[in-house]
């Protein structure tokens, strides 16, 4: 037995098993967000089918439900009623805003259409706001608090208990 | 039916290979002659029966049985037969269905040429064959089952990944990564046999050598396949992204690289025997880590497969197999101690041990940029990324003192060289390194690293096309003709040698050729509506029109782009977008037209019949059609280096030359 | 924002637009009247250089672009990728570079976004030191191991048991003594290595270039 090169060979070994070990499991697709408990970044952007601009700024004082989505992700068209919903059932708790990247404006206009809306469509056509917040892809959902501040990151379709509790982080039932 | 079949094939090449690997490690330790005539046979069913599956499988696709689970789940009937045939290894089920065909052609050739040399090594390299065996048929019995019963077959399945359909080369790849990767259990097997016998002499190193040969070369093939698939399909105008899955099937042939140079030096000098056996055992290693890599969906990869629950198996089998590396290594490396010595580093020998640390370091540099974000999430929690510019700047000062040594080490002398010896074998070759230099220079290259690429290329091509040279020359003096020079010198006696500097001569087009094709390429994004045009280099292209065309299994909008060169008509390009029916996303296929000297690349963007508008992406990749010459080339040096060799002759004059002494024949086989 | 309405195909492009307005006119949030796009000196703070454009402008942008990974790709740099994604964050890179941001402002700018996930080089900073040190370590400690061992080597004692014959060393031009076994071994030199009449290039004068 050579002793050198067994633990040579074990203190490479080891350590290299226990690693990918502790990977398992382990989505590589999954990011966690840099901005959770950050401010927003601030942005104004124009409104869908209208020429009315609104300020991120100026819906300060209650919870914002901040959701990127776009007409051609299937996933939004599941997400799509519970939001609208939401926005109704939680009128006076918090501000719901949309926000629509990498579309077409006469495609999202459509999509309302038939879908329905209960809460202000932003256009971001240049992505410059998705970039800053950090969007990976469609849909996915910020939480912001009465200040401004980014209280939490949802990745995928919401359903309303998720909804809700998410409301609740952002302190809207207070 | 067939599924029945199916599963009972694999179960019996289960048991084939589990009691296969038990009884010819007892035979191996044993040294029992019928033990180890039932190992080989053991080794010859169990490739008979997983080849069964195979070819089982392969009927069922071809049938469109959907009964069976895999042929549900890639089959189709829309697809042409090419694409029917490679969705056997399209999936995961069925690439480890694959992966055990390759394994028993393998094992069954390796027992075959070998039965009757190497009694005593022999059994328990299939010992470790067929306990490999015995893995893949175990995923394929229970975590990959391919033949499962579908009870209310579907008429009509979706098909492999639309990505496989998209190219030829992806039908082409596949199976030459396999040859490659899976062609390096044989070597594990012999040098696990060298350290369990605890010898490893010359006779032993010939099958050693032959066996790391042909998965090299099938290997190298297959890393510069799945670069010219990239580039081909993915459309961004490069062949390598440091990729992980690129990356891994990088590694083991950066380990098997070294071990083929490390054996020689063995050869010539009886010393680093245990260190060759590291390297062997650590190619395979390596390419059960890129299986992992590839199959457990924790690296990030535009090739890997989908998500799977084999990754822990994986993992235990790669675990088992490094613990038994280390443990027989440290039990038996005392064993295969040094019988030689050096005499100088200013040699040959020195140029190998030099050119074995880079490549270990390179090794070290790829595999720990592979993992290190896995290190940092697990210590820190925080996601990170080791990209394409960590790895290229890591790896171009490492290839490009490769490339030096590759001039250097040829040019040394064995043993030991004099001061005279080393100007003399070293100056001349400055000449070669300056007109490459000069030929770059006055066409265009600025870049240092490029410019240093250029001067030790031309350096190392000029002691390669020399040491090609010298053999026939010396034996034209000898009296020879010039036909029986080249014939006796390069294609039988000094094979192995030639064969050896025609790869070396390869390798030096191959990294002129990234180095030139990586810096210089001229790049444009343009959006063309229909009659307008766009110029890049001596190229002017212009929009005829965009089209759509529909074919079995998918639609394509293309673009018919007329070409001018030089202001004369050069034909039409067809860069195309595909739809398939089944996969939302679509998927560009690039045109290529490729020169000589150059690539005219066109990619599309965005694509919109209605307005009859493309967005193209256009670039010139200099040198990159060299890329895929070249690698043909050391495909043809690698396999002529593998052929066989007469060697009964050689034998002979070695037994008589014993006998003469009044001795036993020095050579066992 | 009250209302209800019923989702219907059937509704008509302008009662659409006008209800997509009702619920904020209800909320009534102030409204300025030009778009602003998150602007990058609240984050990374005043550009570093002057601006830039043109040719330089250019080459730094797909310099940058190609150190920042495409967060909807599989490993691609945004500066190779076709996807959406990735040509808006290229688009935002030219932005940034045109006003005279730095690389490393640049890449800050994305990685507050993105997290360090976003960059394709490391940054030297805390755990990260090691990616970057590791090989270099292995080089200067691998360095002087094969120094080691080559001295090693080079004072181990010739073995004489492996010796079949005396010349163990290929390449020498020693021969046996016995006559008989001298014309085997020169006649198997001649095979190995391709020496005519297995005399080494050097004992025929040749110069030393394939053996010695």
């Amino acid at each position: 037995m050579n002793r050198k090169v067994l633990i040579a060979g074990l203190v490479i070994v080891v350590p290299f098993i226990v690693l990918l070990v502790m990977n398992l499991g382990r989505d590589p697709h999954k990011v966690d967000s840099p901005l959770i408990g950050k401010a927003s970044p601030p942005f104004s952007l124009r409104q869908v089918g209208t020429p009315a601009v609104v300020d991120i700024m100026s819906l300060r004082g209650k919870p914002v439900v901040l959701n990127f989505w776009a007409t051609w992700c299937v996933p939004c068209y599941a997400e799509h009623p519970v939001l609208v919903a939401g926005a109704r059932q939680y009128a006076d708790k918090a501000q719901f805003v949309g926000v629509v990247y990498d579309d077409q404006e006469n495609k999202i206009v459509q999509f309302l259409a038939e879908n329905g809306s209960s809460y202000p469509t932003l256009f971001d056509e240049s992505g410059q706001t998705a970039i800053a917040f950090g969007v990976y892809g469609v849909p996915e959902t910020f939480f912001l608090d009465a200040d401004g501040k980014i209280v939490d990151k949802h990745v995928g379709p919401l359903d309303p208990a998720t909804l809700e509790a998410k409301l609740r982080l952002a302190g809207a039932f207070r | 039916m067939v599924p029945l079949i199916g599963r009972t094939l694999i179960l019996l090449s289960l048991l084939a290979a589990a009691s296969g690997a038990i009884i010819a490690f007892t035979a191996g330790s044993r040294k029992s002659v019928v033990g180890a005539l039932w190992a080989r046979r053991f080794a010859y069913t169990y490739a008979i029966l997983i080849s069964s599956a195979n070819f089982l499988m392969i009927y069922a696709l071809i049938a469109h049985d959907f009964t069976v689970g895999y042929v549900a789940q890639v089959g189709s009937r829309a697809t042409p037969l090419w694409v029917t045939i490679s969705s056997l290894w399209s999936s995961l089920e069925g690439s480890i269905l694959f992966w055990g065909l390759v394994l028993g052609i393998y094992v069954f050739v390796a027992t075959w040429t070998c039965r009757k040399h190497y009694p005593e090594h022999l059994p328990y390299a299939i010992a470790v064959w067929l306990a490999c065996g015995a893995f893949f048929s175990f995923l394929l019995a229970g975590p990959a089952q391919p033949f499962h019963t579908v009870l209310n077959p579907p008429m009509d399945g979706p098909g492999p990944n639309p990505l496989l359909q998209n190219h030829v080369l992806m039908v082409l790849h596949p199976p030459f990564l396999y040859l490659g990767y899976v062609g390096m259990t044989i070597p594990f097997g012999l040098a696990s046999a060298a350290l369990l016998v605890g010898r490893l002499g010359h006779e032993f190193l010939r099958p050693l050598r032959t066996w790391l040969l042909l998965p090299w070369t099938f290997l190298t093939v297959a890393i510069v396949m799945g670069g010219w698939w990239a580039y081909e399909v993915l459309g961004w105008g490069g062949y390598w992204a440091w990729d992980p899955v690129e990356n891994a099937s990088f590694l083991p042939w950066l380990t098997a690289t070294a071990a083929l140079h490390s054996a020689l030096v063995m050869e010539r000098r009886s010393i680093l025997k245990g260190w060759t056996v590291t390297l062997v055992m650590a190619s395979f290693l390596l390419t059960v880590l890129g299986t992992f890599m590839t199959r457990s969906g924790v690296f990030n990869s535009v090739h890997s497969f989908t998500q799977s629950s084999i990754g822990p198996t994986i993992l235990a089998f790669l675990a088992v197999s490094l613990v038994w590396s280390v443990l027989i290594l440290a039990m038996r490396v005392d064993h295969l101690s040094a019988e030689g010595q050096i005499d100088s580093g200013k040699s040959r020998e020195g140029a190998f041990l030099a050119n074995n640390l880079l490549f270990v370091l390179f090794t070290f540099t790829v595999l720990i940029g592979t993992v290190f974000p896995l290190v940092v999430e697990a210590v820190k929690g925080v996601q990170m990324s080791v990209g394409s510019p960590y790895f290229n700047r890591m790896s171009v000062p490492i290839g490009v003192a490769l490339l030096f040594l590759m001039g250097v080490g040829p040019a040394l002398p064995w043993g030991r060289a004099t001061k005279q010896q080393m100007i003399k074998a070293l100056v001349p070759p400055i000449i070669g390194g300056v007109i490459l230099l000069a030929i770059g220079f006055a066409v265009g290259a600025r870049n240092a690293w490029t410019l240093l690429a250029l001067f030790f290329g031309g350096y190392t091509a000029q002691v390669t096309l020399r040491e090609m040279w010298l053999p026939l020359v010396q034996r034209m003096k000898g009296g020879a003709g010039i036909g029986q020079a080249l014939v006796e010198g390069q294609l039988v006696r000094g094979r192995r040698r030639f064969a050896a500097y025609v790869v070396h001569a390869a390798v030096v087009v191959i990294i002129v050729s990234i180095a030139v094709s990586s810096t210089m390429q001229q790049s444009t994004e343009v959006q063309l509506m229909k009659g307008q045009s766009a110029k890049i280099g001596p190229y002017e292209l212009t929009l005829q029109g965009v089209e759509t065309v529909s074919e079995a299994h998918r639609e394509g909008v293309l673009a018919r782009l007329s070409v001018t060169k030089n202001g004369k008509p050069s034909g039409e390009m067809l860069p195309r977008m595909n739809y398939y029916a089944m996969s939302k996303d679509p998927i560009g296929t690039p045109e290529v037209r490729t020169t000589l000297t150059h690539d005219l690349y066109l990619s599309i963007m965005n694509i919109d019949e209605r307005s009859q508008s493309v967005g193209l992406h256009l670039i010139i990749n200099p040198m990159v059609g060299w890329i895929w010459i070249a690698t043909g080339v050391m495909a043809l040096g690698g396999f002529m280096a593998t052929w066989p060799t007469k060697s009964r002759r050689n034998e002979a004059i070695l037994r008589d030359a014993a006998q003469a002494r009044g001795g036993e024949a020095v050579v066992e086989s | 924002m009250t209302f209800r309405h019923t989702i219907a195909r059937r509704f008509v492009l302008a009662l659409t637009l006008l209800m997509l307005v009702l619920p904020l006119a209800a909320q009534a949030p102030e409204r300025s009247d030009e778009i602003k796009s998150p602007d990058p000196k609240w984050v990374v703070g005043d550009p570093a250089g002057p601006p830039r454009t043109g040719v330089e402008l250019e080459k730094e942008t797909a310099r940058v672009a190609s150190l920042l990974r495409c967060p909807v790709c599989q490993g691609l740099s945004v500066n190779d990728s076709p996807a959406t994604m990735a040509q808006n964050m290229k688009r935002q890179v030219r932005d940034l570079v045109a006003k005279g941001y730095s690389e490393e402002q640049a890449l800050l700018y994305f990685e507050r976004a993105y997290g360090e996930f976003v960059r394709l080089e490391p940054p030297l900073r805390g755990v990260n030191w090691l990616v970057w040190a590791a090989p270099v370590a292995l080089l200067v400690i691998g360095g002087f191991f094969v120094l080691f061992m080559m001295k090693r080597l080079q004072r181990a004692p010739k073995n004489v048991e492996v010796a079949s014959v005396d010349s163990a060393t290929p390449g020498r031009d020693t021969l046996p003594d016995d006559e008989h076994l001298a014309h085997y071994v020169l006649r198997t030199r001649e095979l190995a290595y391709g020496w005519p009449g297995g005399l080494s290039p050097a004992s025929r004068g040749e110069g030393g270039e394939e053996s010695r």
